[in-house]
């Protein structure tokens, strides 16, 4: 038996009155687990995230953190920190007030509030900060000053909600590795609401793919990358080449062959000749020519992205669905858009997911 | 050279305001000054010495402190949580409600006040809902009573309290109490330690509103209150209207202009102050 999760959320569901916008969400997080809830703008991951705060109310299912049922709880006798989007600093106090909030509102003693305020101030490299106003501070130390404030007073739990996304990106990816860091070391808990998915790969431990109210798939980065468990999925975390097509044989080793707008290719799965499907495989696992495997088509070449490290080439696709190549080495020569161009990928990378009819 | 001009050409928008006030407000206001302080021997001060002297004059500035602060007080504890509602309403909800603060100012201050004597007298509606809900054993007059000009003045200025507030709560982000309350702060220490110093200074400008008008108010008190009781205001009314004593009006005039300018910008330093320390 698995011990009770450290968090566990059940049922949870909310609708404000234009269909649900939570739609019975079961989420389960370990102590220390660093988890991204990533989807679209309206997906229900922010208003999931109110529910856990106690900022707003489900209308139905339970909240349990740390073996106790906060459901009914007012937001303050939670035990758990937020970060805000816009970070709701405290306009008319310093930044070592803004840290010290928490503290003196659960009447700790001066001394460790004292304390706890200089630690987090060098945590977040801001001890000479310390008397200056919040309003005088850039975004990026706005966000620090947020996040010291939440984790001062030691929470179960830690919500952020889309804390990078008021900052440049330069900054955001040093600032997301620190805040990683700076997590794990204290042994934080932590819920991060994103719809960056670069943001959730890097820092999560494991990621909520949410869409429409629901939680499609959640599983480690990699594995989410590696295997999308739904078309969305695979749509909305990383690069996909995506082709539709119809089964025309299934092969009770687990291998179906599906008739496409760009030829036979071939796929794990197991569905009944003549359902629909959609095929989809990561650009970097296509190669140029016809050894990247059993999978071979010549699609016509629409246009090649320069991106630095990585070149992506588009293809032209007749049900208008995205086939592109992306590859960190060399294109090869001769390539001119609007010819043909053999390129292959293997069966093992080609993921098939049901699609309702069209 | 020329330093006293302002630096800044946009503060030359403010020159037909200035224009306006210097001609028909400092002037006439200096005659005034001039009249109690100038009498048929050259310059003196035996005016303000005499009108000091008497005790009446200082139960009549007693009069106009405590009703003003009455006032004040009344307007604040009543017209703060208003404001803090309006701000919280929205669409026909906020509507209804500014409409219903902002509507009474087109009604004049006379006929407001011959409203409330119908409604303060012996047999009047608060007498009647006070008999009935039982805290009064018999009905009581509140007219011509401290208490029912205050309830009535409190009414007439009520506006000038709720709305500077709520043009400064409708700023603050309502996500600041939120973050208050994860970090684990109650309501009333939300309240105190974030609405409240956010509040601070349209607290502070409808105070000084309610104050600076309830202390010079005249109408009102002269209504509801009659001869017997005395206001610098009514009496600066009398002396000019009714004993055709100029050099008195003047004096009482410049007492309430000095009370009411020291008060009011005292109490704006000292909040300020505190709101910065709190």
């Amino acid at each position: 038996m698995n011990p009770a999760p450290f968090l566990d959320i059940r049922k949870a569901s909310k609708d404000f009155g234009a269909g649900p916008v939570l739609d019975g969400v079961d989420l389960a997080v370990a102590r220390g687990e660093f988890i991204s809830l990533l989807g679209p703008s309206g997906c229900g991951k922010t208003t999931l995230l109110r529910i856990i705060a106690g900022l707003a109310a489900a209308d139905g299912g339970s909240v349990t953190l740390d073996g106790q049922d906060i459901s009914r709880l007012p937001p303050h006798r939670r035990d758990v920190g937020v970060v805000f989007q816009n970070y709701a600093l405290f306009p008319h106090l310093t930044v070592a007030e803004n840290i010290a909030f928490g503290l003196r509102a659960k009447g700790a003693p001066a001394a460790e509030i004292t304390a706890t305020v200089e630690r987090f101030l060098t945590l977040i490299h801001m001890a000479a900060f310390a008397d200056r106003s919040v309003r005088a501070l850039s975004g990026g130390q706005q966000q620090r000053v947020a996040v010291a404030r939440a984790l001062a007073t030691k929470p179960k739990l830690l919500l952020l909600d889309e804390p990078f996304s008021a900052l440049d990106r330069k900054l955001r990816e040093t600032m997301q590795i620190d805040l990683r860091r700076l997590l794990r070391e204290l042994g934080t808990t932590a819920i991060f609401v994103t719809h960056d998915q670069d943001e959730a790969l890097i820092m999560s431990d494991r990621i909520a793919v949410m869409n429409r109210g629901r939680i499609e798939q959640l599983d480690t980065p990699e594995a989410i990358y590696a295997r999308p468990a739904t078309p969305f999925a695979l749509e909305f975390v990383g690069l996909s080449t995506r082709i539709a097509g119809t089964v025309t044989a299934y092969d009770p080793a687990g291998l179906v062959t599906v008739e496409t707008s760009l030829g036979s290719l071939r796929s794990r799965g197991r569905f009944e000749v003549g359902s629909p499907v959609l095929l989809g495989v990561r650009p970097e696992r296509i190669a140029f020519g016809a050894a990247g495997g059993e999978n071979v088509v010549a699609p016509v070449l629409s246009d090649i992205v320069f991106q630095g490290a990585r070149i992506q080439a588009h293809f032209a696709s007749p049900d208008q669905r995205p086939v592109m190549i992306e590859t960190s080495g060399a294109l090869p020569a001769g390539l001119t858009a609007g010819s043909p161009v053999t390129i292959s990928f293997a069966v093992e990378d080609t993921i098939a997911y049901p699609l309702a009819a069209a | 050279m020329m330093r006293w001009l302002p630096r800044d050409r946009m503060l030359w928008l403010a020159a037909p305001a200035l224009l306006y006030l210097a001609f028909f407000y400092a002037m006439p206001l200096v005659y005034l000054l001039g009249r109690s302080v100038i009498g048929p021997n050259g310059p003196t001060l035996s005016l303000f010495a005499g009108f000091f002297a008497d005790d009446y004059n200082w139960r009549v500035i007693g009069n106009t402190l405590r009703i003003a602060l009455l006032v004040t007080l009344v307007s604040l504890i009543i017209g703060y949580p208003v404001a803090l509602a309006l701000a919280r309403a929205r669409g026909m909800a906020q509507v209804l409600l500014l409409t219903a603060i902002i509507l009474p100012l087109s009604v004049g201050v006379v006929v407001k006040a011959f409203a409330w004597q119908i409604v303060l007298r012996r047999d009047g509606a608060i007498a009647k809902l006070l008999v009935a809900t039982g805290i009064w054993d018999e009905p009581q007059r509140l007219l011509f009573t401290e208490p029912g000009l205050v309830i009535g003045a409190a009414n007439v200025f009520l506006p000038f309290m709720i709305l500077p507030i709520y043009s400064v709560v409708k700023l603050i982000d309502p996500r600041l109490s939120e973050a208050g309350a994860t970090l684990g702060a109650s309501p009333f220490y939300r309240f105190r330690k974030i609405i409240l110093p956010l509040t601070m200074p349209g607290l502070i400008s409808g105070m000084a509103f309610v104050f600076s008008m309830s202390v010079s108010m005249f109408v009102i008190p002269s209504l509801l209150m009659g001869d017997r009781f005395q206001t610098l205001a009514t009496l600066t009314g009398r002396s000019f209207l009714l004993m055709r004593n100029e050099a008195l009006g003047s004096a009482t005039a410049v007492v309430l202009l000095v009370l009411a300018v020291s008060i009011v910008v005292g109490s704006t330093i000292l909040s300020r102050r505190i709101g910065r320390t709190a």
